[in-house]
């Protein structure tokens, strides 16, 4: 890439908006809180045909959005050419002192980690398991190194973001490898990040729902009780993620959880019930909510809970699971279930953002 | 699948299996705005580490803002654990799936009046019909439901323990009055077939007093089995101890404490998983406990949990040890020199024991020819056939049987012999033993 010559004047504040971080980026990150994917992929080809973009940074920020739409619109071939194209993420091209004149004095990889991630992520999705595993492990010794360089510098603010991509990447990890049912690594890896004082109380829920997936239900409810505790000695200054009304109801959640596993749906619904009634739009107390009914023997008020949110908080509640979910319920309630699934479709069509796959409706 | 007789009704069954609903799992691809709006190493930039976070997290907090009507949530993270795809969220079922032997069936049923009119005095059964009995789940007979107005449902949920292999069908009748005032009749047929979820192979082996059961559970399931209890019932006179090989992990979790035990989980479709039990005979002097025959051993109670604790349970058939057979008479080895030399006679110390109420005898010990009728490396020096005296009702006598090796290094003393000359009759030969043979 050519040197352009620098066209902003140093001493202006670089970080005050996202206007000033990369050409139009209020515009994309707009476009892409709305799920409007293809509107991306127009704004990013309209960009690129008209020489919009000015620095090399700029066009990794729109590569990096590309990338991004193609893979929410399921063109996970397309987004991997585009991957390819880089050919090498450590390449000079992509470090800021290769460009003194427009990046001065800064120095480092100007790649988004999104990049990265989502290179590790779409062989999963391309039916190329190992390939995808492999990737995410190398990318976490890459990170684990980043993180002792920074460390080495004193660099603390960028050991700061790092750590937290670690903790991201495990976080990936568990989640592919609990989808491929190999529990003793998911718990062999939350193990490792709960002996490394990473405490917090959402990863250890979720360790107690993989206890109740396999069955180990008295390892499950040593999990819950600790979230319980972590929520009883929680300080005012807590610096956990989570709010107040959160932490609460993800305790309702796990006792819902146990009691739903033991089959007392009545009991069930009422800590769900005191969820949805804190926060109308938790919708894993909804959508389960909705499950229990239906254990109860309640097919009728199980299909209206779930409506109602699909009415009330539709951002929220429009998710493909809830959405099966009430398919599989208009299928066993109705014989000529057809026009009532046809009917959700249509609304859905109008609502919903582009990643969101309809396919889920079975019609 | 579902079949139904010809002619129009009112009424139809739909059916869907209710076993437990199952965790969404799904990593997905939601980020945060650091590594999307800047690049990774900025941070190094002083001037950046100072001046970002602020601008960051006012993104954070617009995405998270519950008035924001966007779709936010499927784009950036919201809590760092969201990248696991594992929300919690549940879902029902989704497919018949497989049915196992031990498991329970359950199932919603729903009776749909699909005409515009009323429907009257239904009488709803629902039955598992097997090859071998007719199961009643459900009968309102003596209640029937009284009507069920048009476009509505009657809604029940079955339960049944699996207990027979092979083909079963869900029966489901009505009997009610149309809107005609005629009574109908609608039966559905459901059906599935119960298959095999485990294989338990068993071996036994004596050593001395201590009887050793192995049994190896194999996994013929498509999903994972949490093993929640494998026991072993012993037999009447027996008891037994289930032996496990050490951790592999010595407990080393002080601040995880309770939380891990490891879970014993036999892999889907092929999985295997051994256990090793110590079995003893209650009382040690047992002879009068070896009765002639089959020796049963006990059984194996099997307790296992799939998806979300579904459990299922199995006992296997009775477990047969190595028969026993009497024994009248008893040879066995006492003493083998330690050192024995090449080409120099060694005297091997043995014992005879009549195990009968009766003088058995005169006996002669030999040592016979192999199979293979090779030449020995291990022969008795002197006489081939050393005879024995009478030994009186459960006396014994000791002898010394004197032996001469041809070969150096491992070699076998095999096929010691006894037999009786007066019943003529030639017990079993002994076990081979190995010996060492030095050079002078």
């Amino acid at each position: 890439m050519d040197e352009p010559s620098p066209t902003v004047d140093p001493l202006t504040n670089q970080f005050g908006s996202l206007n000033d971080l990369s050409h139009e980026l209020a515009s994309l990150q707009d476009l892409a809180m709305r799920g409007s994917w293809r509107s991306i992929l127009d704004k990013v080809s309209g960009a690129r045909s008209l020489d919009l973009l000015a620095k090399p940074h700029d066009h990794l920020i729109y590569l990096s959005y590309n990338v991004l739409a193609l893979t929410k619109l399921r063109r996970f071939s397309d987004a991997s050419n585009e991957l390819d194209s880089l050919h090498d993420f450590n390449s000079h091209h992509y470090k800021y002192e290769t460009y003194p004149k427009l990046y001065h004095t800064r120095s480092g990889s100007m790649v988004p980690f999104s990049l990265r991630f989502i290179n590790a992520q779409l062989p999963f999705k391309l039916g190329n398991r190992q390939e995808g595993l492999d990737r995410f492990y190398l990318l976490l010794n890459f990170i684990r190194q980043k993180i002792k360089d920074k460390g080495i510098h004193s660099l603390q603010e960028s050991v700061k973001i790092w750590r937290k991509r670690e903790v991201f990447v495990l976080h990936c990890l568990i989640g592919q490898h609990l989808g491929a049912k190999e529990f003793n690594v998911c718990l062999d890896l939350i193990r490792d990040l709960i002996n490394h004082d990473y405490l917090d109380p959402v990863l250890v829920s979720k360790l107690g729902y993989i206890q109740m997936q396999i069955g180990d239900f008295e390892g499950a409810k040593g999990s819950f009780h600790r979230v319980e505790t972590m929520l009883n000695e929680r300080k005012n200054d807590d610096s956990s993620a989570l709010s107040e009304v959160e932490f609460r109801n993800l305790v309702n959640r796990n006792k819902a959880l146990v009691f739903l596993v033991g089959k007392d749906y009545v009991s069930a619904v009422r800590e769900y019930e005191e969820c949805m009634e804190r926060d109308p739009a938790d919708v894993v107390a909804v959508n389960n909510k909705a499950l229990c009914l239906m254990y109860l023997r309640d097919l009728s008020d199980s299909i209206k809970v779930l409506e109602n949110s699909l009415e009330r908080v539709p951002t929220v509640a429009l998710n493909e699971t809830l959405v099966v979910n009430l398919c599989s319920m208009y299928e066993l309630a109705y014989v000529n279930h057809s026009e009532i699934k046809r009917t959700l479709s249509n609304w859905i069509a109008r609502v919903s953002p582009d990643d969101f796959d309809a396919s889920c409706t079975r019609v | 699948m579902s079949t139904t007789q010809q002619g129009t009704h009112s009424l139809a069954f739909r059916v869907m299996r209710l076993c437990k609903p199952s965790f969404h799992v799904e990593p997905p691809f939601r980020l945060d705005p650091a590594d999307l709006f800047v690049g990774e190493d900025i941070f190094d930039d002083p001037l950046a580490a100072a001046n970002l976070p602020p601008l960051l997290s006012s993104q954070l907090t617009k995405s998270m803002d519950s008035s924001d009507l966007t779709y936010g949530n499927r784009f950036l993270l919201h809590h760092p654990s969201d990248a696991m795809g594992f929300s919690g969220l549940l879902l029902l079922p989704q497919s018949f799936g497989a049915i196992y032997l031990g498991e329970t069936f359950c199932s919603y049923i729903s009776i749909n009046n699909n005409s515009n009119f009323e429907v009257r005095d239904i009488i709803i059964k629902a039955e598992i019909q097997t090859e071998r009995q007719r199961i009643l789940l459900l009968d309102t007979s003596k209640s029937p439901v009284e009507s069920v107005r048009a476009g509505g449902r009657y809604d029940f949920i079955v339960e049944h323990d699996v207990k027979e292999l092979g083909a079963h069908t869900l029966v489901c009748t009505a009997l009610y009055n149309d809107n005609d005032g005629e009574r109908k009749y609608l039966p559905q047929f459901f059906k599935f077939v119960v298959a095999n979820p485990l294989s338990v192979r068993t071996k036994v082996r004596t050593v001395k007093e201590t009887t050793y059961l192995e049994a190896c559970i194999e996994n013929h399931t498509k999903s994972n089995l949490y093993m929640d209890q494998v026991e072993f019932e012993p037999a009447p006179h027996w008891s037994a101890t289930v032996l496990k090989a050490d951790e592999l992990h010595p407990a080393d979790n002080s601040s995880t404490g309770e939380i891990f035990k490891p879970p014993i989980l036999i892999r889907s479709g092929g999985g295997i998983h051994n256990y090793l039990y110590q079995l003893k005979l209650a009382s040690p002097d047992s002879a009068q406990m070896k009765v002639e025959g089959t020796n049963i051993l006990g059984k194996l109670q099997i307790t296992w949990r799939t998806n979300l604790g579904e459990p299922g349970r199995l006992q296997t058939q009775q477990i047969l040890g190595t028969p026993i057979s009497r024994k009248e008479i008893e040879l066995q080895i006492l003493e083998i020199p330690s050192l024995i030399n090449l080409d120099k006679s060694f005297l091997v110390h043995l014992n005879l024991t009549n195990h009968t109420d009766r003088e058995l005898g005169p006996f002669e010990v030999q040592l016979s020819q192999n199979s293979a009728h090779e030449e020995k490396k291990v022969m008795i020096n002197g006489l081939q056939t050393m005879v024995l005296p009478q030994v009186e009702a459960f006396g014994s006598t000791d002898f010394h049987l004197s032996l001469i090796a041809t070969k150096l290094g491992v070699q076998r003393i095999s096929g010691i012999t006894v037999s009786d000359t007066t019943e003529k009759k030639t017990y079993d030969p002994l076990p081979d033993v190995e010996i060492f043979v030095e050079s002078d």
